[in-house]
């Protein structure tokens, strides 16, 4: 499967996820949004050494998965795509930072190891708590809620477009890629001359594209400025999940795990 | 949609080798120093250039970035509504999504064996003038965080400003645009897409830097992690600006009529006195990078350091003395003031430095008024 191929796969996935229906799916996306930027912000500001926070976060993203119907083992592979860069920053803490910091019988594990693992804990769960609002959303409506809280309708418009005609585009490249790796005689890549006229000809079919679009919008009464037909409600149900979601992460934040965990420990 | 692809088979194997792939260097016959550069250049790359991750901020740095986009963002959407053309609604959303599917394709970068893609921003520019090509960029982020998990939506903000705004609304209005000029020279869109490309991804890389280590994530200390950006992003800069030049080339002569240097080249002179001001910013800015750069240069450790750790081998003799001696010898002939300890030579080196500023913003003023009568 070429990148093109894979990401037109992908596009496609998020939309059959998104048509779903579930108390995810039925919920306002800006609820969902406001949830989903608190999640991060939450994993975000533990300090970079406490694990078992982080560790504990982990399970919320399991949890709105499984109230959104779509499997989560999808969601912590799609989310793999993150670590390459996570990998490349993260791997100096281990390096850098040296002095031992967890003691677990004859095995020490350095704090730049912690911190590395907490880097890449991180990464994994912000991606999937986005992934999730977008599964169980669709890129549609996040751009209606988008709106509604006063996003300039010009960017949301243009959001809703480059959405509407990405498939198009990745059609056409995929099958300009396609003609010419058949003839390629196994030339896996592109020169940067070849590469240059082969982008070419696709920004001139590109906008050739757009003027076309550009009649058939004037044909149907495009005045310059696009409708767009957003009904959202936010109801009580909302306002619950919000509330709830937000004592939860705001509990888990202020728990002290290592603290809690000894203690049970120590009574049995 | 396309029913083609609904039934392609997405084991987790197949994930995972995939994320794999992306970090696996090209394989070839190189020397040592070769094959640590393509190390280097594919592992970042790949890595979509440099999509920041959520990982890698806090959440006070994401929301001062974040306020920053959004204010951009704002001052965008009314820019182009107040001089925009109703085409542009369906031009800008489909080149956001061709800008997308060209980042899908890669070139070969000359020399290393590995291959990269653009970011787009100085091309989109070209097409669509700066603020029209800063919306559409940001819309094509947005895509990429949400729907290919791409950058975190924590660190949006972050990479509209080192991925967008730098290129759009730095690098091609204020770089490019000058050299190029009405794009009717080949010669001066290769040097303006080259110089534009490599200063918006320097820059960028800059701005990664001190948005990671502002977010006191990584341990690596600021001098070794932004001698380590930038060289890399040095190269991925002239690929970048080569393949952006081999497409404008292109399009000019199939299509001059495309270039929004060309369409627009009777209002260029609308806000001149903000481009005046932000002429003087930048050079202002360059010339304190090149400063900064002299001084640094004083202390090549940096990067045999970071090579050294990347590639587990503090042993690199070629490269240690070559390195050494190009920066050594590029000391020698830029130090105007070897003894930097005196009052004195601090009066004196900003005294050159403002003179500088000056003689720069004088050149810049008329070069202007050139264009401007053309």
């Amino acid at each position: 499967m070429t990148a093109i191929e894979r990401a037109l796969y992908e596009l496609n996935e998020i939309d059959g996820y998104a048509a779903g229906q579930s108390f995810m799916h039925s919920l306002d996306p800006r609820s969902k949004a406001l949830v989903t930027t608190l999640y991060i912000i939450a994993v975000l500001s533990f300090r970079l050494d406490s694990l078992s926070g982080i560790l504990f976060m982990w399970i919320f993203p399991i949890l709105f998965s499984a109230l959104g119907g779509i499997s989560y083992n999808r969601v912590f592979l799609k989310s793999l795509y993150v670590l390459p860069l996570i990998l490349f920053i993260g791997m100096f803490n281990p390096v850098m930072n040296r002095e031992p910091m967890l003691q677990a019988g004859s095995i020490t594990v350095s704090r730049g190891w912690v911190e590395f693992i907490s880097i890449v804990l991180r990464g994994l769960l912000a991606v999937q708590a986005s992934l999730i609002l977008v599964m169980t959303t669709g890129f549609q409506k996040i751009c209606y809620g988008l709106e509604r809280i006063g996003m300039p309708a010009i960017f949301t418009t243009q959001l809703l477009m480059v959405y509407r005609y990405l498939s198009v585009l990745l059609q056409e490249a995929a099958s300009m890629d396609n003609a010419r790796r058949s003839r390629g005689y196994g030339k896996r890549s592109y020169s940067p001359r070849l590469w240059g006229i082969f982008i070419g000809q696709l920004l001139i079919r590109t906008v050739a594209r757009a003027e076309r679009i550009h009649r058939a919008m004037l044909s149907r009464g495009f005045d310059g400025t696009v409708a767009l037909r957003t009904r959202l409600h936010w109801t009580m149900t909302d306002t619950l999940f919000l509330i709830i979601s937000t004592a939860l992460f705001t509990a888990t934040r202020l728990t002290d795990f290592s603290y809690l965990f000894n203690m049970i420990i120590s009574r049995q | 949609m396309e029913s083609q692809y609904s039934h392609c088979p997405a084991t987790g194997m197949q994930a995972f080798a995939y994320a794999i792939r992306r970090i696996r260097p090209t394989a070839g016959n190189q020397s040592p120093a070769q094959s640590v550069l393509v190390k280097i250049l594919t592992i970042d790359i790949q890595l979509d250039d440099m999509h920041m991750a959520d990982a890698l901020v806090s959440p006070a740095v994401a929301g001062v970035a974040g306020a920053v986009a959004v204010g951009l963002l704002a001052v965008a959407a009314k820019k182009v509504k107040s001089d925009m053309s109703d085409n542009m609604v369906p031009l800008m959303g489909v080149m956001g999504a061709f800008i997308f599917a060209a980042q899908m394709i890669n070139f070969t970068i000359p020399g290393t064996g590995s291959s990269g893609h653009i970011v787009g921003g100085i091309l989109l520019g070209a097409v669509l003038g700066p603020w029209a090509a800063f919306l559409t960029l940001t819309s094509v982020l947005v895509v990429q965080c949400l729907i290919f998990a791409d950058g975190g939506l924590m660190a949006l903000g972050c990479n509209i400003i080192n991925m967008a705004a730098l290129s759009t609304l730095v690098a091609y209005p204020l770089i490019y645009k000058p050299i190029a000029g009405h794009g009717d020279r080949s010669w001066r869109i290769t040097a303006g897409a080259v110089t534009a490309s490599v200063i918006s991804l320097e820059l960028g890389a800059l701005c990664v830097t001190a948005e990671t280590e502002m977010s006191g994530v990584t341990a690596l200390p600021w001098k070794e992690f932004l001698t380590l950006m930038c060289s890399i992003h040095l190269f991925i800069g002239l690929g970048e600006g080569l393949a952006t030049a081999a497409v404008l080339y292109f399009v000019k002569s199939y299509k001059p009529d495309l270039l929004a240097a060309n369409r627009a080249a009777g209002t260029a002179s609308a806000n001149s006195s903000y481009k005046k001001a932000a002429w003087i910013f930048m050079g202002t800015a360059m010339l304190l990078g090149l400063l900064f750069t002299w001084i640094a240069s004083s202390y090549p450790d940096g990067l045999e350091w970071s090579i050294a750790s990347i590639i587990g081998d503090a042993d690199l003799p070629t490269v240690k003395g070559a390195v050494q001696d190009a920066l050594g010898g590029v000391q020698a002939s830029t130090s105007v003031l070897p003894d930097y300890g005196s009052t004195w030579s601090g009066v004196i080196g900003c005294a050159i430095v403002v003179t500088m500023v000056w003689i720069l913003a004088g050149l810049l003023v008329r070069r202007k008024t050139a264009v401007k009568k053309l």
